[in-house]
């Protein structure tokens, strides 16, 4: 195209007239595509690439042959592949285009602007659509200025939480330190008296063994062929240790009791919750078996399987061959077709049931790494499990760890005066107690009076399952404390939240600091463990979620966004098991971005051409 | 959404472990396709010695109808059964003494067909063999030179003719041989039929009491109603290097590796057998989706080629030199063995003597490239699956965001309702006229898939009617064949049938196809056919066609077949004025009349970009000129580094398109990083400044059958070096391109051919032919050159799609030779219609010589009266290899004059100005104009 074939509409050329008044050195053609506050520019009889790597005359402003690589010499055509166009847009909002839409036939600028060749015809649609955009923005707005009053309060609310939570911290941190000792103290003179009770047995037993010596040596032999077939081995070994190890059960009972108890301490249950713990507990045994046995299992099946389909892919009927062989393309099992046999069908609830129980293990796994003892206690849990054991206590044991609100409460509901106001404390009592008893307790008194030996162990019983409680409710605030909550700490009150949203037959859950997951029925998949925030606090990450098959890890990105309410939006899976959703709330609604938006209107408001142009 | 499932972390490792351990497993099923040794006729074939069988003899030649006709007489030896075979023991009777009809017919141009049948007047069953249809051009017959006489020496055994001028076929005739060789008085053979002794021809027989003609392969059983009848026969290239062709197979070589003899482990021959295989191998010689039993010879004197008109399995060996006798010489030529289930012999030998000529004379038989509409060479962005309309706003968004044209968007199968084609999911896309047109308001088109599976549902109109009017493929019974594919229990138009192709055909029109419009074109997928639940998923071989003829006899034409009913769709659908454009994987000789092909499901790794490139071009060399690789990888998540090297080369392939499976991560050009995202772009934008040069050469392509990605030596025929060459390629005569296969690769050794200088086209550099140059390696771009002597058209403004770039005025850049000329052309039509082949084009040749530049107009007077107008311009004349000095140049007519200063060689930010540009001349392309240098 020829310069000589450049058709300004006249439109533009007045508007640019008007516009350029200070300017008269630059044509209407030579103005094409620049913006006001580049005009400066280029004023010059000669003008430098703006890269630097060449000069050029105001000729060759804009006259359809491509000059500086960067585009700096044809503002207003497409001859430069880098270049940029601006388009006023009076009556709405100035733009800034890709040369490559300049006279492309296609209307980008609304108004026009862009298209000056005669190739296509676009009429000025500023007006129209600057007011519904400015109708927009004003409702954006008023979203962010009523968002902002309640995001203040959130903040003022969050601060004030965390400062409680803070200031609860410390002073259970003390109290921890000051119950450490009582129970040290107790622990010691429990000791004390176990060693004199424990002198005093041998003694006894000492003289009973030799009584009976003869006579158990006679008839050992014929007594244990006779029972051992009958007992189970367990039993047959706790006898063989207790025979052999009575020296130590004592200590090795209270070990047990001990850790019972500091374990009950860690989740104290309400009602609600022990019935499904009990629930809990019934599967967890079975998930985390079924896991055990799965991660040993699934793959050889998967093997098997694989074997199969390359050798004995006779034994399949047609219709399961061909889903096998699509089932490579689709990454599908089998299994979970449309049209199934009533038999598959129930494989398929079968497995179902299999697969609710992979994130409760998994969970499990994940906050068994928070604590150092938690291998052993599985071990243990696994032999408890084979002892049949089924009291109370041992189902204590097993309440999943995440539910630290209730377990919060329920600290304050066993310490009752927990608040700083209660006064006398309960550890003023206690301290009170302990000395009472220390005081009262008579060592040199043999035998031991078992009144008062019973009297101090359960004191130290009592103690250290408080220290316990209060270690854990330590563990679980410092825990809490440890995240990201923001400049403000305004997310804070995120943290005991869990937002849904239902999308068809899904139900998404997102618990900020926690996890997210995706409900269909009864089966649950975890789409993410907490990460963090992300874009500087405008997108909330969950990531190693479960595993696609055939594919990655599912992952959750929440992005945020300015709301009067909060609300889980848009969920959305737009690549294979990477998922997005949306989260509106008051805490994204920002001074910065009010400001921004008011300026923008304002810029709006100014460009409109009704009293300065035409 | 995803499918629920979970593994615990603790199973995670074994998970992986397994994952690992079985990954290789996962991947190409090897024991589920049939190996020679598991295919009887292969095995009978492949485990005889050269001269081991009673050879045949000529008889009663005589000339009639203008061509060659003799009786193939068996000798009545008694076979000599060397393998155990039962079967083949069953051959010896006396059925297989009946003598055979041979033809020999002469078609213009030097070529020789040769026609070995049963003679049906001695026929022992009604069945005839199958002789496909549909495959040659209508007008081949016109093209048939009349022999007139034969030339047979009284005292001789043999009968010559007449082949081409400097060429003469010879019937030896005891025992059987064909030659063809030069005329004088070297006599050299060019090619030669049976001279090892290798011809057999099993006849079709009744079945005998108690013989059983079954054969079983893993669950499947093929009735073979009709016995064993395959034929099998060697055919030498004399004086030729390599060969190469017989597409499809994956190879990092460019030649075809010989697959028998000295140095040769145990090996499998060349397959052709269409099958859909999932994550195929980059180097087997197993076939995959497409067939073409087309092989070409290349040597330093000569090129050939020889083309089996046959659709049934065929297995090709290459027989290493020595394979007959290890104490033979090297004797300069290349023996192959072709093998074959079923059909007849129907055979072209191609004189050559250049290579193009080889294609030419291929190109007269089965067709040249169909002229693409100008969008389709252009840009295509695809994925399994755009979800929804959503989905494909905001790719369709995405791509203007980050200024990366593209002009195609693709819906794989999951746009459809449960897989039924034709439909649309009403929940993800409920209005796909409106999703169309906002594509085409930006000048995009969007392409659906089609599949030939019909979902077995009586609510499907479609199923119903080709029930109702048993249009489908029947079983060995008779009954509608039923397979598994996408939607479950399907069944597969018989596309042999022509009253079923235009039934199909009308069901692309915009009133049956709902949901259709004008800018959207078609995708045919699994079309070998795929049959998931079938032998080697793939559809039964005693599976009945119309005609009774079996599956084993056609299948590797059914893609083809079916390619050509939805092209015919397309046409008709536009009333015969819009070119179709249907993309297939299957397909066979012909296929390039139809549209475009792709290499199948590949997989995201270097290998397989280093394969595609042999890949493309014997693809090319075999008549499909249009076809390309899955860009990235349809298999697996390409690192960024792999992803940018596949744009920066697929951008060359003549089928450019984005692909991934729908496991994949998103990777649509901008999600790599900025930095990334601009190398995408740039690769990109290159092919759409080449997209003038790419129209160019299919033009070419349209005409002749030369293809547009071409080996060096198609180009460079004396140059020893090029010949196999499977890393570099030229785009038409003036581009060279060397691929980069390797991650964080410093530097490459670039072979640039003899007898031509060569202009980098990063920096302007010129380099010397016939020689190896260590470059650096650039992550801006693979290695790109341009030759010496040509002249490249190229449009350097850049748009959101081809149709924009329409008015954009040209860039020619001009890479003088050492006696400082070059030439080059450019052709334009419409890039839509048909008007082009009544004249509406514009054809122009470019010649620098003696300091001018000349536009001269090669569009023959005879062409049409429909003339093609523009008023596009010349913005920018780049000279390379310009002795300094010039400032400026005048334009004639007008008689005006222009400045010439330095300018970059592409127009990016930071490129430097290192070549003579002469600035706007401004002259219309369409007109003759000279441009004097001062």
């Amino acid at each position: 195209m020829g310069t000589h074939r450049l058709k300004v509409p006249l439109a533009i050329f007045c508007l640019c007239f008007f516009w350029i008044a200070g300017f008269a050195s630059l044509s209407p053609r030579e103005l094409l595509g620049i913006a006001p506050q580049d005009v400066g520019y280029y004023k010059s009889d000669v003008i430098k690439c703006k890269d630097g790597s060449k000069k050029f005359t105001k000729q060759q402003l804009n006259d359809e042959f491509c000059d500086c690589p960067d585009g700096t010499d044809e503002p207003g055509t497409s001859a430069c592949p880098e270049g940029k166009f601006y388009c006023r847009n009076a009556g709405h909002i100035p733009q800034t285009i890709f040369s490559s839409r300049v006279n492309d036939g296609v209307c980008d600028c609304c108004d026009g602007s862009d298209e000056y060749n005669g190739s296509a015809n676009c009429p000025n649609t500023c007006w129209e659509a600057g007011k519904a955009a400015r109708e927009k923005i004003k409702k954006k707005i008023a979203t962010h200025q009523e968002g902002l009053l309640m995001r203040k309060q959130e903040v003022e609310k969050a601060k004030q939480a965390f400062a409680k939570d803070e200031a609860e911290l410390l002073k259970l941190k003390n109290e921890e330190k000051i119950l450490k000792g009582l129970v040290e103290k107790l622990r010691e003179h429990k000791e004390r008296i176990e060693k004199a009770e424990e002198e005093e047995r041998l003694r006894k037993e000492k003289e009973e063994k030799k009584r009976r010596d003869a006579e158990i040596k006679s008839n050992e032999l014929n007594k244990s062929s006779e029972e051992s077939p009958q007992d189970d081995t367990e039993g047959t070994q706790d006898t063989l240790e207790k025979a052999s190890q009575g020296k130590i059960e004592v200590v090795q009972e209270s070990a047990v009791q001990l850790e019972n108890e500091y374990k009950s301490g860690t989740e104290i249950p309400d009602d609600h919750t022990v019935t499904q713990i009990t629930n809990d507990h019934g599967d967890s045994i079975t998930s985390s078996h079924v896991s055990d046995h799965k991660s040993d299992e699934v793959p050889s099946d998967y093997a098997t399987d694989q074997a199969q389909s390359s050798e004995t892919t006779e034994g399949l009927s047609k219709e399961e061959l061909g889903r096998l062989v699509a089932s490579r393309w689709t990454g599908e099992q089998t299994e979970q077709g449309e049209e199934q046999t009533k038999e598959s069908d129930d494989a398929k609830e079968e497995e179902q049931e299999h697969n609710i129980d992979f994130p409760e293990s998994a969970e499990e796994e994940n906050y068994d790494s928070y604590n150092s003892e938690n291998d052993d206690d599985r071990h243990k849990y696994d032999d408890d499990d084979f002892e049949d054991e089924t009291d109370e206590e041992y189902q204590e044991d097993h309440v999943e760890p995440d539910v630290s609100t209730h377990s919060g409460e329920d600290f304050k509901s066993d310490f009752p005066d927990a608040t700083p106001s209660g006064r006398p404390s309960w550890l003023d009592k206690i301290q009170q107690t302990v000395q009472n008893i220390i005081q009262a307790f008579n060592f040199f008194k043999t035998p031991v009076d078992i009144s008062e030996s019973s009297r101090v162990k359960n004191e130290y019983d009592d103690a250290s399952s408080k220290l316990s409680k209060l270690q854990s409710r330590i563990s679980t605030l410092s825990e809490k404390l440890k995240h990201d909550f923001g400049k403000e700490k305004e997310f804070y009150s995120f943290y005991d939240h869990c937002f849904e949203n239902k999308k068809n037959k899904y139900t998404y859950k997102v618990c900020p600091f926690k996890k997210a997951t995706q409900v269909e029925g009864h089966s649950t998949t975890q789409l993410g463990r907490w990460e963090k925030f992300d874009e500087s606090y405008r997108a909330m990450q969950f990531a190693n979620g479960d595993r696609c098959w055939n594919g990655p890890d599912r992952s959750l990105k929440v992005r945020l966004r300015c709301g009067l309410k909060d609300e889980l939006a848009d969920v959305d899976e737009p690549s294979r098991c990477e998922y997005v959703a949306i989260l509106s709330t008051p805490i994204l609604c920002l001074e910065e971005k009010l400001k921004e938006l008011q300026e923008k209107l304002e810029d709006m408001n100014k460009s409109q051409p009704s009293h300065d142009e035409l | 959404m995803g499918s629920p499932d979970r593994r615990s972390p603790a199973s995670l490792l074994l998970f992986l472990l397994f994952v690992l351990v079985f990954s290789s497993a996962d991947a190409w099923k090897k024991d589920e396709f049939r190996s020679c040794r598991q295919t009887p006729f292969c095995k009978r074939a492949r485990g005889r010695a050269p001269h081991s069988i009673p050879p045949f003899s000529v008889a009663e030649v005589s000339l009639s109808d203008g061509a060659v006709s003799a009786r193939l007489v068996p000798s009545p030896a008694i076979y000599q059964v060397t393998d155990d075979d039962a079967s083949a023991a069953a051959d010896d009777n006396d059925d297989n003494l009946r003598p055979l009809l041979l033809r020999l017919s002469v078609y213009h141009g030097g070529i020789l067909r040769l026609e070995i049948d049963e003679d049906p007047s001695s026929a022992s069953t009604p069945k005839r063999r199958f002789r496909l249809p549909d495959v040659l051009l209508p007008d081949l017959e016109d093209r048939r030179l009349w022999l007139s006489r034969l030339s047979s020496p009284s005292d001789a055994d043999f009968t010559s003719f007449y082949v081409a001028d400097g060429f003469e076929g010879v019937l030896l005739h005891s025992p059987f041989e064909i030659v063809v060789r030069r005329v004088g008085s070297a006599a050299e053979p060019v090619l030669s039929l049976n001279s090892h002794g290798l011809f057999d021809f099993e006849q079709l027989r009744a079945k005998k009491e108690g013989e059983n003609w079954e054969e079983s392969f893993r669950s499947h059983t093929d009735a073979r109603p009709n016995g064993p009848q395959s034929i099998s026969f060697d055919v030498s290239f004399h004086g030729a290097n390599f060969v190469y062709g017989i597409p499809e197979h994956a190879s990092p070589s460019l030649s075809l590796r010989p697959t028998r003899g000295p140095g040769v482990d145990e090996s499998e021959p060349y397959r052709l057998f269409n099958l859909d295989v999932f994550e195929y191998l980059h180097d087997s010689p197993f076939g995959i989706y497409g067939s073409i039993p087309f092989m070409l010879s290349h040597g330093a004197s000569s090129s050939s080629g020889f083309f089996w008109l046959n659709a049934a399995e065929m297995q090709i060996d290459v027989l290493a030199p020595g394979w007959d006798d290890p104490a033979a010489p090297d004797t300069g030529r290349i023996d192959t063995f072709w093998m074959s289930e079923a059909g007849v012999v129907d055979a072209f030998f191609f004189v050559g003597p250049g290579p193009k000529d080889v294609l030419k004379q291929y190109a007269s038989l089965t067709g040249t490239q169909a002229m693409p509409q100008e969008f389709a060479v252009a840009y295509h962005q695809c994925r399994w699956n755009y979800r929804d309309e959503e989905d494909v706003a905001a790719v369709n968004a995405g791509f203007d965001e980050h200024d990366i044209p593209y002009d195609v968007l693709w819906l794989d199968i999951e746009h459809t309702d449960g897989k039924r084609y034709f439909t649309w999911d009403k929940v993800l896309f409920p209005n796909p006229e409106e999703m169309q047109k906002k594509l085409a308001a930006k000048g995009r088109r969007m392409v659906t898939i089609v599949d030939p599976h019909i979902k077995r549902d009586d609510s499907f109109h479609l199923h119903k009617e080709a029930t109702e009017k048993g249009f489908y493929v029947k079983d060995e019974s008779g009954k509608d064949y039923d397979g598994w594919c996408w939607p479950g229990s399907s069944s597969y138009p018989d596309m042999l049938n022509p009253e079923i192709r235009e039934w199909w055909a009308e069901k692309f029109s915009y009133k049956n196809y709902v949901g259709s419009t004008s800018s959207l074109y078609i995708w045919n997928d699994m079309n070998e056919p795929s049959v998931f639940n079938g032998p080697e998923v793939t559809m039964p071989r005693d599976a009945l066609h119309y005609g009774d003829v079996e599956h084993r006899e056609l299948h590797n034409a059914y893609g083809y077949y079916f390619h050509m009913a939805t092209a015919n769709g397309l046409l008709k659908r536009g009333d015969g004025k819009d070119r179709p454009f249907v993309l297939s994987r299957a397909f066979f000789a012909g296929s390039q009349r139809y549209g475009a092909i792709w290499t199948g499901d590949n997989s995201a790794d270097w290998d397989h970009l280093r394969a595609s490139v042999p890949m493309v071009l014997n693809l090319g060399l075999t008549g499909m000129s249009f076809s390309g690789a899955d860009v990235g990888g349809f298999f697996g998540n390409p690192d960024a580094d792999l992803l940018v090297r596949w744009y920066q080369l697929g951008a060359y392939y003549p089928f450019f398109r984005g692909h991934a499976h729908h496991d994949t991560k998103r990777r649509e050009p901008w999600l790599f990083g900025e930095h990334n995202t601009a190398l995408m772009r740039e690769a990109i934008h290159i092919r759409y400044s080449l997209l003038p040069y790419y129209y160019t050469l299919f033009r070419e392509a349209s005409v002749s059958g030369i293809p547009i990605m071409r080996p060096l030596w198609l180009e460079f025929p004396a140059d020893k070096e090029t010949y196999d060459n499977g890393e570099a390629f030229m785009v038409g005569p003036s581009l060279l391109v060397q691929g980069i296969y390797e991650k964080n690769q410093k530097s490459i050794s670039v072979y640039l051919p003899s007898g031509s200088s060569w202009f980098n086209l990063r920096n302007g550099v010129k380099l010397d032919g016939g020689a190896s140059h260590k470059l650096d390696v650039s992550e801006d771009g693979v290695p790109s050159f341009q030759r010496a002597g040509t002249i490249v058209p190229r449009k350097d403004r850049f748009r959101r799609s081809s149709t924009q770039m329409v008015n954009d005025p040209y860039t020619l850049v001009i890479a003088l030779n050492g006696s400082l000329a070059a030439e080059g052309e450019l052709y334009v039509d419409d890039g839509k219609s048909y008007e082009f082949e009544k004249g509406a084009y514009i054809h122009r040749r470019f010649i620098f010589a003696d300091g001018k530049l000349e536009s001269i107009d090669i569009r023959p007077p005879n062409a049409g009266n429909k003339k093609f107008s523009t008023d596009c311009t010349v913005e920018r004349i780049i000279l390379l290899g310009l002795p300094s000095g010039a400032e400026k140049a005048v334009v004639e007519p007008g008689n005006h004059e222009t400045n010439i200063e330095l300018g970059p060689l592409t127009l990016r930010s930071g490129s430097k100005p290192i070549a003579f540009t002469i600035r706007k001349p401004n002259v219309r392309i369409a007109d003759d104009w000279s441009i004097r240098i001062l």
